[in-house]
């Protein structure tokens, strides 16, 4: 396998709703973007990866080629991905496939998302009918009719994790995750929801699916993000600053979660996350890994992630918040970008928003958000019921 | 001179095409026929995309008109593992083996839960519900269901539950529900 770098990484403004662009002219502008901050024009890319969500968000079937058409990939080979949530790393890791195989030297890998033009008439607001076109993608003979939503089967997941666990994590764990990402995207200029919120505002928000309330869910977002890889050659010659792509591992675990040997833990990320240690070489992610892009899809989750990363002991990710660890003063910062919760989740495009952060920090370049002496970074994207996929991406800096 | 279009008619024109009352049509675009609008400002339009089914459940048929006609659960049995699975499926994913229907009970456990307050337009009036996974007395995987409670504040994990049968059924799987089990 050839290795794989990361010469140019753009995201555009994450918002509710982007009334005046359409997905592709989203795609048209992150390209634009991520082609400068790589420094070379189209001609160079030999082939580009879609990845785009839903369909049904879009009202487009294959949105993809309208896409390539937009950004004016003609004739380039192209392929689109989609795996829920994990679209973005999805995404990444086929790009790396083609550069790594040498199929291609250079590649795009593009995602982009916009969800708010669903809407339900009778509530006059969009929300019902986003989370119907999400809905879609249970299984629709014996899920889908029965009301659960996306929060739903995650809350299932965190409260068999409390009844494993004693409880754990907690109320206030939870909300301090939410209070956590909301002040982090304060200080990142892309970020839809940058709030400071107090544990109690959080826990007193309205309830959305017990046990997690308002604050605990991420967002609807609209937005786009871009990352350009290239084989090492290409990258020696072109980049000052290029950021390898040294460790990735996925996984699909079994979708009607009933069919899983248990619900306290995440088993796709888990298998994602040990199969991209063992590629990069790492023996103890939490010394060996300076920040984390964790899908904080929910509060709850994003702990559950701390363990399915490895960076503690099974049960005991709660204590990684009470103690500061993944605050953006400790020693393993988490979710630097706002995460889904403070960020935005514009799905396909998410992962690769929350790669473009990790590129910045590893080339000094995230501004108020800075980690100091950056050298490695992960990211982790999940998607499907329940965290079925996972990927995880290990990105590392030339030392 | 152009002629200008006569918003009424575009109400009209537009509830009979995506099938959404004229009342909320006028709502919710109000704006664009009565307000300034610039030429060049954004315009969204209603829309929907739709289609049709008669879809068939291959190999799971007769566990569904199991429940329509007889108010019966099954399982399946695979030949190989012994192995129980509800909902049902006709070969065995881990041995590649055909499976044979088995009568279950009915009962089971609450293995995990969550209560929803707030769901999708679908299901925007139902709320709050309970729904969770249920292990069935006799098998080996979990089965997603709604659990019909007075006081959705009450579900547990563990609590045991029994399978009960809607009156009118329609040969889909919300002609089942759980309601707890006094024990
Ligand atoms: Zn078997």
């Amino acid at each position: 396998m050839r290795r794989v770098a990361i010469i140019g990484a753009a995201t555009t403004k994450f918002k509710s709703r982007w009334l005046d662009r359409t997905y592709y002219e989203l795609a048209y502008d992150v390209t634009k973007e991520v082609l400068a901050d790589a420094g070379i024009g189209k001609d160079r890319i030999d082939s580009c990866v879609y990845g785009m969500y839903n369909d049904l968000f879009a009202r487009q079937y294959q949105p993809d080629l309208f896409a390539h058409d937009y950004i004016g990939m003609a004739p380039r080979p192209a392929v689109r991905v989609n795996t829920g949530g994990a679209t973005g790393g999805s995404a990444i890791r086929m790009g790396m496939a083609e550069v790594a195989s040498g199929m291609s030297d250079v590649t795009l890998v593009l995602g982009v998302e916009k969800c708010n033009d669903c809407f339900n008439y009778e509530a006059g607001i969009t929300t019902p009918e986003v989370l119907k076109s999400i809905n879609y993608t249970a299984d629709m003979t014996y899920e889908f009719p029965t009301g659960r939503t996306a929060a739903s089967v995650f809350a299932l997941a965190v409260i068999a994790h409390q009844e494993k666990y004693g409880g754990l994590p907690t109320r206030e764990q939870m909300a301090k995750v939410s209070v956590k990402n909301h002040r982090n995207a304060v200080k990142n200029p892309v970020a839809q929801s940058p709030k400071l919120l107090t544990v109690e505002d959080v826990i007193n928000a309205r309830m959305i699916s017990y046990p997690f309330g308002f604050y605990d869910n991420c967002l609807y977002t609209e937005g786009a993000a871009a990352v350009i890889l290239a084989s090492e050659d290409v990258a020696r010659k072109l980049c000052p600053k290029p950021i390898w792509i040294t460790g990735v591992g996925a996984a699909l675990d079994w979708a009607f979660l009933g069919n899983r040997p248990n619900l306290y833990e995440f088993h796709s990320s888990r298998e994602a996350a040990v199969r991209a240690y063992k590629m990069a070489g790492i023996t103890n992610p939490r010394r060996e890994i300076d920040l984390a892009e964790l899908h904080d899809a929910f509060t709850g989750t994003e702990i559950m992630a701390y363990e399915d990363c490895l960076f503690c002991e099974p049960g005991e990710g709660g204590k990684l918040i009470d103690q500061e660890v993944v605050e953006p003063w400790g020693d393993l910062p988490v979710n630097l970008s706002g995460g889904l919760i403070g960020c935005g989740h514009a799905v396909g495009a998410t992962g690769i928003m929350q790669t473009v952060e990790v590129v910045m920090h590893l080339r000094g370049e995230a501004g108020e958000r800075q980690v100091k002496e950056a050298r490695r970074g992960l990211v982790q994207s999940i998607g499907g019921i329940a965290n079925a996929w996972t990927v995880v991406l290990i990105l590392e800096k030339e030392v | 001179m152009p002629t200008k279009i006569d918003a009424q008619k575009w109400y009209e024109r537009n509830s009979k095409r995506i099938g959404v009352p004229v009342d909320l049509i006028r709502q919710n675009y109000r704006e664009e026929f009565e307000g300034e609008k610039d030429i060049g400002e954004p315009l969204e339009i209603p829309d929907k995309m739709e289609v049709f089914y008669k879809y068939t459940y291959g190999q799971q048929s007769r566990f569904f008109r199991e429940i329509r006609e007889n108010q019966k659960l099954y399982g399946a049995r695979c030949k190989k593992c012994g192995k129980v699975f509800c909902p049902p499926r006709a070969g065995c994913p881990h041995c590649f083996e055909d499976t044979e229907w088995l009568p279950l009970e009915g009962t089971g456990t609450l293995v995990t839960y969550t209560i929803v307050y707030f769901s999708n337009s679908v299901f925007a009036r139902k709320v709050p519900f309970v729904c969770g996974y249920v292990k069935l007395d006799g098998t080996d995987f979990l089965i997603l269901q709604s659990i019909y409670m007075d006081d959705v504040e009450k579900a547990r994990p563990g609590m045991r539950v029994k399978v009960c049968y809607q009156e009118e059924r329609d040969g889909r799987i919300t002609d089942i529900y759980f309601t707890p089990v006094d024990e």
